[in-house]
């Protein structure tokens, strides 16, 4: 049993066409005994960014505050909305900079960010607990069910989905994966990030 | 907690499980050393250069971790830079060997470094300084360190003589740390040594394939015997 | 924490040391960071320098990251390869490069190699081997073209052919029978590409694709997945489910801004000059 497992949960992101999903399970645990079905995991940190933290969940709350202090100052000082790969620098050093003494989460993001034409490009990162950036084109996962979720969105995972075929995609992955994990389930919450929309949907998910 | 298990820290840490050497003669002094650096079983690094500058006329021989001894032969270097700067003379090595004593005790907790100090000054001509593993400075005729030198000290002991020459000392290193590399498995590879003078500092090198060699073993119970088969032997009959 | 400023005191925050060690001591065993189980080389040939390196990151026994970068930038004629803990490469290498260019502004020249490899192994010696960086530092500059190797405890080497990181055995075996002194460019690259190849195919903490960089006095080139031998087969059919496969209890949609337009009302605009 690590600490890492001590609460249970797992967090994915995805990219499409035009946008990205992330999704998370919502139960919050002891060990093995269940203590809330509507844990929530992903946060907003501005409208086109989301931030899924899976692990302990006293530092669930902790990093949550602490990234919404610093992404405020961020916006303060610099007078605009931090990007997303700004803002994956920022939790990467923020999480590096308790290198001894580590914060056990493995945050994962996914947002839009703006290209200098205007539009937006599909964003998706995570880092381990210590701020390892990992930049992937495809997909991220985090949590007690990362091992399924690997498996799972390897296999489902196609380039270039819309935003409601990769609504699908990642729902599937989530809830395949979370019902092979003791520690993840108890229902599933699903963003999917567009350039005009945010669609946040909750699923229902086995309840054992 | 009250200490460290060394051990535990220093785990998977390169280290010069070494054979070096210095011996001190008439007019300068010859160094020498192996050149095997190893992490575990894995040798790291095949030619390294265990005889490290200190100052014009000083070198330092180093054996334990490669990292420490490095750390403090830098500081050292950097010291004796500083100290040649503002006396606008050379150090004597007695400074020299001081001055690395002087960090290996005070951080022999942190440290497992043993070094040998060598090299020529005006005040004292040749001189050899033993640094072992916690501190201590011992002045020698000669001096032999690392993981290999367990092997060799009856050798030095029975070989060493007063007066020697410089070719006699080096040969006199050549054969100890061929010797030492031979028994040693954390040692071997090729001897590098250097001969400090008051006029210069000779590098020289002898390749792993032109080491001296000694008696090397030969089979003692002799040649094994080819299988005879006796012909007279007929094979036996059998019954269907 | 209460600072006023975004950007908090330099170094390291040891505040949840206490915390951790008390879990610890509760026989919950502290989680592993991802490590590069890498191949990394480097190698010296007629007129520079190459690097080498494979593009597998783990967690463990999963792969975090098929196609990862390990060649980081140190200036533009010096770079460093990175095995380890992933994050120890990534920020001791950032942080040298950051330190690196500042020395070139304040003394107005180029550095040097072995400036960067001085700074790196002070950096991890202080930190006693705890900044878990292997490294393979690599680059040209007024003196030639220089090699080493640092090991995690701020120890270096200087060699013409050096290989780091769990595959280092199957490369090393490679460049031991294959180098030579002064060896053309194109026969170096195959060489650091056999190397990776070796370490990708028999160490099982490495492997996916090939990186290189070629570093010469007045260029240098990255090679970017110079060699891909595990390209993913394209999946013959395609496993998209059919549109409302997925039933949700609830939705809630968050409409956002695109675009705005401003429109003075009444009035010149307000005077800037």
């Amino acid at each position: 049993m690590s600490i890492m497992q001590y609460n249970g949960g797992s967090v994915i992101a995805m990219v499409g066409k035009d946008c990205v999903a992330i999704a998370s399970d919502l139960r919050l645990g002891n060990q093995a005994l269940g203590i809330s079905s509507n844990f929530q995991k992903i946060f907003s940190v501005t409208d086109r960014i989301y931030l899924g933290l899976p692990g302990l969940a006293t530092d669930v709350t902790t990093l949550r505050e602490l990234f919404r202090y610093r992404v405020n100052m961020y916006t303060i000082k610099e007078e605009r909305e931090i990007q997303p790969e700004t803002f994956a620098h920022l939790v990467s050093s923020t999480l590096y900079e308790h290198r001894f003494g580590p914060y056990f989460i493995e945050p994962v993001m996914a947002g839009l960010s703006k290209t200098p034409s205007g539009s937006f490009k599909p964003f998706i990162a995570a880092t381990d607990l210590i701020g390892c950036l990992n930049f992937a084109k495809d997909f991220v996962v985090a949590g007690t069910a990362s091992e399924k979720l690997y498996g799972v969105a390897e296999g489902l995972w196609e380039s270039d989905l819309e935003p409601e075929d990769l609504f699908e995609t990642i729902s599937q992955t989530m809830l395949n994966a979370v019902d092979r994990d003791a520690y993840s389930g108890w229902g599933v919450v699903v963003h999917v990030i567009t350039k005009d929309k945010v669609v946040t949907r909750t699923l229902k998910g086995r309840m054992d | 907690m009250d200490h460290i298990d060394m051990q535990q820290i220093k785990n998977g840490e390169v280290n010069l499980g070494t054979s070096i050497m210095a011996v001190q003669f008439e007019g300068g002094v010859v160094i020498g050393a192996d050149s095997r650096t190893t992490t575990g079983s894995y040798i790291a690094n095949r030619v390294t250069d265990k005889l490290t500058f200190l100052h014009d006329r000083v070198y330092c021989c180093r054996s334990g971790s490669a990292a420490d001894t490095q750390a403090i032969a830098d500081m050292g270097h950097y010291y004796l830079q500083m100290q040649a700067q503002s006396l606008g003379s050379a150090p004597a090595v007695l400074t020299a060997a001081s001055l690395m004593e002087k960090m290996c005790y005070q951080n022999k907790d942190q440290l497992s470094a043993g070094i040998i100090v060598a090299g020529w000054d005006e005040s004292g001509g040749p001189s050899v300084y033993n640094i072992p593993l916690g501190g201590g400075l011992f002045r020698q005729p000669w001096a032999i360190g690392g993981s290999g030198s367990t092997y060799v000290y009856g050798y030095c002991d029975a070989t060493y003589q007063e007066g020697w020459g410089r070719d006699e000392t080096i040969n006199f290193v050549k054969n100890t740390l061929a010797l030492a590399m031979s028994r040693d498995g954390s040692s071997g590879g090729c001897i590098r040594m250097c001969v400090i003078t008051e006029d210069k500092v000779e590098r020289l090198f002898v390749p792993g394939d032109e080491l001296p060699r000694f008696w090397e073993g030969r089979e003692v119970l002799g040649e094994a015997k080819k299988p005879t088969i006796n012909r007279d032997v007929v094979p036996m009959a059998v019954e269907v | 924490m209460a600072t006023a400023s975004v950007y908090s005191s330099p170094g390291f925050d040891f505040s949840n040391q206490i915390r951790n060690n008390f879990l610890a001591e509760k026989g919950l065993p502290l989680p592993k960071a991802t490590s590069t189980g890498t191949t990394i080389v480097g190698c010296l040939f007629e007129g520079g320098i190459i690097l080498g390196a494979d593009t597998r990151a783990t967690e463990g026994p999963i792969v975090a990251d098929k196609n990862c970068e390990k060649i980081h930038y140190i200036t533009e004629s010096i770079r460093c390869c990175g095995a380890g803990t992933a994050a120890d490469t990534e920020f001791v290498t950032n942080l040298i490069s950051s330190n690196m260019e500042m020395h070139a502004l304040t003394h107005g020249r180029k550095p040097r190699v072995v400036t960067a490899m001085t700074m790196l192994k002070q950096y991890l010696f202080r930190y006693q081997g705890h900044v878990g960086a292997a490294l393979v530092l690599g680059g040209v500059d007024s003196t030639g073209p220089n090699l080493f190797t640092i090991h995690p405890h701020g120890s270096t080497d200087k060699l013409p052919y050096v290989t780091m990181g769990s595959g280092s055995l199957a490369a090393m075996a490679v460049f031991e029978s294959g180098w030579k002194t002064k060896m053309s460019r194109e026969d170096a690259l195959q060489l650091v590409k056999d190397a990776i190849a070796a370490g990708i195919f028999n160490d099982l903490g490495s492997g996916s694709n090939i990186d290189a960089c070629i570093i010469t006095p007045n260029h240098t080139e990255m090679l970017r997945n110079v060699e891909m031998p595990n390209e993913r087969e394209t999946k013959e059919k395609s496993y998209k489910f059919r549109r409302g496969t997925t039933e949700w209890k609830s939705e809630s949609i968050r409409k956002l801004i695109v675009s705005e337009e401003i429109t003075p009302i009444g009035g010149d605009a307000m005077d800037t000059s």
